[in-house]
């Protein structure tokens, strides 16, 4: 009952447009004030320890190394490497802003920044070349998400704070799906070019390879110092953020010389808010799944479950349903931060592995944004190619429903997952 | 109000290279400790620097008040829009005064809760000291584990970070009622995107 009452609460105030933090705050205080016993002073205190864990600062860290190399410099040059790569075949450019995005995502740990800088770049080059707008900005739309999948991802790292998991593990169990997904959406754009025999670049020789590999390895060796330091257990997954903005810092302006050093007053402040933003609904998030935790939702919904007979077919199933349904009104961190403490107890109970389970809401993610109405992918998009949102779903389809056979793929077959974290000796 | 805008913006700025610059301290001071230097060695592993990580999540977590009160201004706090902007002007309008009123609403109590908590937890206890009054029944509150500072001080930041909060979503509201504008925050932008210079690519002949 009372988890009705709450649901019911959160979903009100939520539809005003409030900011989804003061809706959850709300939710918590109301329930508080009003039903029961539970004393203020033990969510007051929440209000201070919330956010004191030395993982959650992760977050602030990477996102201020994202935003160091978040400059069209950075991005043009990834292009000029993807481009030299994988120019030459069927939908040459496509297939190079498939493989930008995912270098640029990886490095920025923003999607929709990510759409902004390669698509801005890439696609008048595309539609210079002769391909149509819609196809480049289906291939830049769908691919610019690859960001929360490959390693650093500041949503695994609230789903990892959401329900105790390894950073380090979650990270490593990112590589292999993200590259995959990568390859099925390479392969789309392929196949569609190759049918209707899109333009191809002429083959980039070894040299110019050279150059622009060279060019590019200083933005994309932010993930090896990330993924080497918490692998070889030289950082802990909060020091290789910090080493990892540090290291961005240098590069932007001393490798690069995109920004100067009178432009990072502004990085830092721009990353501070925006850390600040997630620290907030952290905050927030955290008092309500006491509160969930404290009435028993969780553990009552569990066993509801298993009453029904539910098998972990069925239960990851109506997982993904739930994940797809909330992604079309929430953007991503709030999704992972309210819905993971509710789902992870279920998960648990059906014997589902924790990493697998955070893997596959993260790809439930990426697919939320890209589609109408709320993915903020579409948004960005919709703005740089000044095409309209129904124009744009439908070009986006035919990598959104890779994207959606490649979700199935991830949710029932955890060996692609945690495979390589289970080889690494992580888990 | 510009002092205090300006104000805000250089603490938080502040705050998170502050921390990024101990984080990065902390790891070199031990990579390099762990080095067979001689009397270096020696010196460094004098120096602890175990206080590093509390250190860290104290100015994060005053940055994080501090910057979501700035985030107000900006409109960086998201929300679900999607029922709000199908609706009539009219209705819109309203639904954004609800909105903006829960935000005064929420940050406005949190601002007491913590205030009091604060206040039990060792403010009073310090204040009465400082002022040589009689502390009555309050006690002096508990310190932190490493740095020992007492954490009334360090939870300060929920107090006067959800009051200024408070403040800016007043400010939003009284500027939206009498404009109808709101900040908006652009998430996609990126910088160095202007240059003339496009990228090269070989045309299609028709």
């Amino acid at each position: 009952m009372s988890a009705l009452i709450i649901f019911t609460l959160l979903l009100l105030l939520m539809l005003t447009g409030m900011p989804i933090s003061i809706a959850l705050g709300l939710t918590v205080l109301t329930f508080l004030f009003t039903m029961t016993s539970v004393p203020i002073e033990a969510v007051a205190l929440k209000l201070f320890t919330g956010i004191e864990k030395f993982e959650i600062m992760a977050i602030p860290f990477f996102i201020l190394a994202g935003n160091f190399l978040t400059h069209g410099g950075v991005a043009k040059r990834m292009i000029h490497f993807a481009s030299s790569m994988v120019g030459h075949w069927y939908g040459g450019l496509g297939l190079a802003g498939v493989l930008a995005c995912a270098l640029f995502a990886a490095v920025s740990g923003s999607s929709p920044a990510t759409v902004v800088a390669i698509g801005s770049i890439l696609l008048p080059a595309m539609v210079k070349a002769g391909f149509p707008k819609s196809f480049g900005a289906g291939v830049i739309t769908t691919s610019g998400g690859l960001g929360i999948l490959i390693p650093p991802s500041i949503v695994m790292v609230m789903y990892a704070v959401a329900t105790n998991s390894s950073v380090g593990a979650l990270f490593m169990a990112g590589v292999i799906p993200g590259l995959l997904l990568a390859g099925f959406l390479g392969f789309t754009t392929w196949f569609r070019a190759r049918k209707y025999d899109y333009p191809r670049q002429p083959k980039a020789d070894f040299t110019v390879r050279l150059k622009a590999f060279r060019d590019s390895v200083w933005g994309l060796l932010l993930i090896v110092v990330v993924m080497g330091g918490i692998y070889t257990g030289i950082f802990t997954p909060t020091e290789a953020a910090a080493m990892s903005a540090v290291y961005a810092f240098v590069v932007a302006v001393f490798v690069y010389k995109d920004m100067g050093l009178k432009d990072v007053p502004k990085v830092l402040l721009n990353s501070a808010s925006m850390s600040a933003m997630l620290l907030y609904i952290i905050t927030n998030a955290v008092m309500f799944s006491f509160i969930m935790t404290n009435e028993q939702i969780p553990q009552a919904l569990a066993e509801w479950m298993l009453a029904q007979g539910m098998g972990p077919i069925v239960f990851l199933l109506a997982v993904n349903v739930l994940l797809l349904a909330a992604g079309n009104f929430m953007e991503p961190s709030s999704i992972t931060l309210i819905f993971a403490p509710i789902l992870f107890p279920m998960a648990i109970k059906l014997g589902i592995d924790p990493i697998h389970f955070g893997i596959l809401m993260v790809v439930n993610m990426e697919v939320g944004m890209c589609h109408p109405p709320v993915g903020l992918n579409l948004y960005v998009a919709s703005g740089i190619t000044k095409m309209g949102i129904t124009e744009l779903t439908v070009a986006v389809w035919p990598w959104l429903l890779t994207m959606l056979v490649f979700l199935a793929l991830v949710t029932y077959w955890p060996a692609m997952s945690l495979w390589l974290p289970r080889a690494m000796g992580m888990m | 109000m510009k002092w205090l805008d300006r104000l805000e913006e250089m603490f938080i700025t502040l705050l998170i290279a502050a921390a990024t610059l101990v984080i990065f301290a902390a790891v070199v001071h031990r990579y390099v400790s762990g080095l067979p230097l001689g009397a270096v060695q020696d010196a460094l592993l004098k120096i602890h620097m175990n206080w590093a990580q509390e250190l860290c999540i104290i100015l994060f977590v005053w940055m994080a008040k501090f910057g979501a009160a700035y985030g107000v201004r900006q409109g960086i706090h998201v929300g679900v829009d999607v029922l709000v902007n199908r609706l009539a002007p009219a209705n819109r309008r309203i639904m954004t005064i609800v909105a903006l009123s829960a935000g005064v609403l929420f940050t406005g109590i949190v601002a007491v809760l913590g205030a009091r908590m604060v206040w039990e937890n060792g403010l009073a206890y310090a204040a009465l000291t400082g002022l040589g009054m009689d502390t009555g029944s309050h006690y002096e509150g508990p310190t932190t584990p490493d740095l020992e500072w007492p954490t009334w001080a360090v939870y300060m930041a929920v107090p006067l970070g959800s009051s200024l909060m408070c403040f800016r979503f007043l400010q939003v509201l009284v500027n939206f009622i009498r404009t109808g504008d709101l900040p908006h925050h652009d998430h996609g932008h990126v910088a160095g995107l202007d240059e003339p210079e496009p990228f090269p690519v070989v045309e299609q002949k028709p």
